[in-house]
């Protein structure tokens, strides 16, 4: 077995940009795990893994100098979003995005939360420095898709954070 | 950093070649205002290069950088290289048409065949004289303005300067081996063919000068012939390199599970 899968996030910066969604072929997620995950290529990626492998998420622009960068990962419930249906530009900062959450998860969920308050966000504040790895807990139900949130920061301005709720993550 | 940087350097040829500098004729921008870039769109830009090493001390990105030259008030770069020729092939193809006309119509020398025979003239433009030393790039072309129509002797001043030219890339940060510049020749219509491009060692921070020598060129009339004279001027600029520690983007420390709600189960479609 492998111990880590990579997930590359490929991303068409200007095509995003231009019609405000990270849909149309704009994000191509891929992994290169050794179980069947599905729809690969698309921004649907189920990523099949098991507990103990570590996981690490890439974003690499299609325009080789539009700077894009992973800008969050969550796992929360999709809150209200059924998943299939995504993107478009994130409707409130990421922070704010949290706290409407509450902290009704726990303890994993305050992990989660450390990016977001740790410290004092500015747009792509570092993001280059971030490394997006993560080892996968022995607590998810095999079958199941866990679907997460990622967030993509390109470039800067209002509509620069983009964000899609549908790639997945799912034990063997 | 795995993406590449590009600085555009625009240079206002017609001023730098009046006043012989480049200093105040110079336009320097990058894409990594975002990073921290300082006083894009002048003169006086540094560069942000923040570079990130591993936790174990190890280099973990280092920078490629590509610079870009472009006129102020020329063609637009986006036009195909063979534009300047394809023009001068229709003028003198319209002029022969234009003669071939005027000798059918007229056999005898007349006042209107010679004001004929010099409106013709002027509409066939200039060709730039090709000496040994200017044979090649601009040599045998004909003078166009920044429309596509040529322009004859007495109107060069409408004339389209060819793009600058970058022909050295040196000073402190490349004697401190901090960026390893060098010229590549590509297929990139845009940028003429060639570019200079330079990875830079991001483990070392701090600001470094650096100097670009920019080859413009002057038209200029001797003895009724037109050349373009080079004229080869220099331009400083500046990186100014951060260096921090790469980190785990959910824990903020080292690696653990990833954030997976134990409690919350988000099925598709549920």
């Amino acid at each position: 077995m492998k111990t880590q899968v990579n997930i590359i996030a490929v991303v068409d910066v200007i095509g995003a940009l231009s019609v405000k969604t990270l849909l149309d072929g704009n994000l191509c997620m891929v992994d290169d795990g050794a179980f069947d995950s599905a729809h690969q290529g698309t921004a649907d990626l189920i990523t099949v893994v098991k507990p103990g492998q570590v996981v690490s998420w890439t974003a690499l622009a299609l325009d080789l100098q539009t700077p894009v960068e992973i800008k969050n990962i969550s796992f929360e419930p999709a809150n209200g979003h059924n998943g299939a249906a995504a993107s478009g530009p994130a409707m409130s900062p990421p922070g704010a995005h949290r706290t409407t959450n509450g902290g009704a998860h726990g303890q994993a969920h305050g992990q989660g939360q450390a990016h977001g308050q740790g410290q004092e966000e500015s747009e792509g504040d570092k993001l280059d420095l971030d490394v997006w790895t993560g080892v996968v807990p022995h607590w998810m139900t095999p079958g199941v898709p866990y679907q997460y949130r990622l967030e993509l920061q390109m470039y800067e301005g209002s509509n620069s954070v983009m964000s899609i709720d549908s790639p997945a993550l799912m034990c063997q | 950093m795995p993406q590449q940087l590009a600085i555009i350097v625009l240079v206002d040829v017609g001023n730098a070649l009046a006043s012989s500098t480049l200093e105040g004729n110079t336009y320097l921008f990058d894409n990594m205002k975002l990073h921290g870039s300082e006083n894009q769109g002048t003169g006086e830009l540094v560069t942000a290069i923040n570079g990130s090493y591993w936790r174990d001390g190890s280099q973990a990105s280092e920078q490629v950088l590509n610079w870009l030259p472009y006129s102020l008030g020329s063609i637009p770069p986006t036009v195909p290289r063979g534009y300047e020729v394809e023009r001068a092939r229709q003028t003198d193809e319209q002029a022969l048409a234009e003669l071939q006309e005027l000798a059918a119509k007229s056999t005898v020398p007349s006042a209107d065949a010679e004001a004929e025979l010099n409106r013709i003239r002027r509409s066939v433009g200039t060709r730039v004289k090709t000496t040994r030393r200017t044979r090649g790039r601009m040599s045998g072309q004909k003078i166009v303005d920044v429309t596509g129509q040529v322009v004859t002797e007495d109107a060069t001043a409408a004339a389209s300067y060819p793009a600058p030219v970058i022909t050295d890339i040196y000073g402190e940060a490349v004697e401190s081996k901090i960026m390893y510049p060098a010229e590549y020749g590509s297929p990139d219509m845009v940028t003429d063919g060639w570019y200079w491009s330079a990875t830079v060692d991001t483990s070392r921070p701090g600001t470094y000068s650096y100097m670009m020598r920019v080859q413009l060129h002057k038209l200029v009339q001797t003895n009724g012939e037109l050349r373009w004279d080079p004229v080869n001027l220099t331009c400083a600029s500046a990186l100014k390199i951060t260096s921090e520690p790469r980190r785990n983007a959910f824990t903020k420390a080292g690696i653990g599970p990833l954030p997976i709600p134990s409690t919350a189960r988000p099925g598709r479609g549920a």
